[in-house]
């Protein structure tokens, strides 16, 4: 499920921080990295797991890879919430019934 | 306010063999019996009990074996047994969602209606509050929000 690897993807930190930073703007890896506190291989191992988890874009700007916030990630959150209601709604359905048959 | 496109307001609807007033009871002061708490809890492990306190000003909070409480929403309209609004922290102290739940009498039964709504709010602040978020889903949830909206 996208929104579990979106989580899982920022329970980390350092994963959170330059999410965070990508927030304000397309950034390259060597920006990431001259801006926090970590490795420029550390960073682009990140971002893997961040574009994996379906919250972070790349794309080419000349000899540059550029990363983004994926503008469809907020569209995965929905669908989260859509599917948490629907699994929520059959459990508090099921227990209403359930205490009405024992009344 | 953050200006915004898409609608992200979540609406459920589904019909229960009960009336209005056994629905609204067992959504609020016996939500504990039903919550999905292994898909959706504050914490890692799961709560010894959930509390929704009746009344507009009343809170929702969850208690661990140790005592530990989190809170979940504090209760804004309250009108038994045919709706309720609570807002729902993300995170305490924080922009909230909105939880509107209406229970309406169809046949012998009830058609309870939800709306989940509010996400937009997450589109303007919370920088400074980041550095101070822990572990759980909820802590996740706020920066992928505020990301999410940031970048639509």
């Amino acid at each position: 499920m996208a929104y579990r690897n979106a989580m899982d993807a920022l329970g980390d930190p350092t994963r959170r921080a330059i999410f965070e930073r990508l927030r304000e703007g397309a950034v390259s890896v060597g920006e990431i990295a001259d801006e926090l506190p970590v490795s420029r291989p550390a960073v682009s191992q990140h971002l893997r797991v961040l574009k994996e988890a379906g919250l972070v874009r790349e794309r080419r700007d000349g000899t540059r890879r550029l990363y983004r916030v994926d503008p469809d990630a907020l569209g995965e959150l929905r669908d989260y919430f859509d599917d948490f209601w629907t699994q929520a709604l059959a459990s508090f359905k099921a227990e209403a019934e359930r205490e009405r048959r024992n009344e | 306010m953050s200006t915004q496109a898409q609608d992200l307001t979540v609406r459920k609807s589904v019909v229960v063999d009960c009336s209005p007033e056994h629905a609204f009871e067992t959504f609020t002061s016996r939500i504990y019996t039903w919550w999905p708490f292994e898909t959706h809890s504050p914490a890692d492990e799961r709560p010894e009990d959930a509390i929704f306190e009746p009344g507009v000003g009343g809170r929702v909070y969850d208690r661990m074996a140790s005592g530990e409480e989190h809170e979940w929403a504090t209760v804004l309209e309250w009108e038994p047994p045919r709706r309720f609004v609570i807002d729902w922290h993300v995170t305490p102290g924080n922009p909230s969602t909105e939880l509107e739940v209406r229970f309406l009498p169809e046949g012998g039964a009830t058609r309870v209606e939800l709306e989940h709504r509010g996400w937009e709010r997450y589109g303007d602040d919370a920088r400074d509050t980041f550095a101070s978020y822990d572990s759980g889903w909820e802590t996740v949830l706020r920066p992928f929000v505020e990301a999410a909206l940031k970048s639509s």
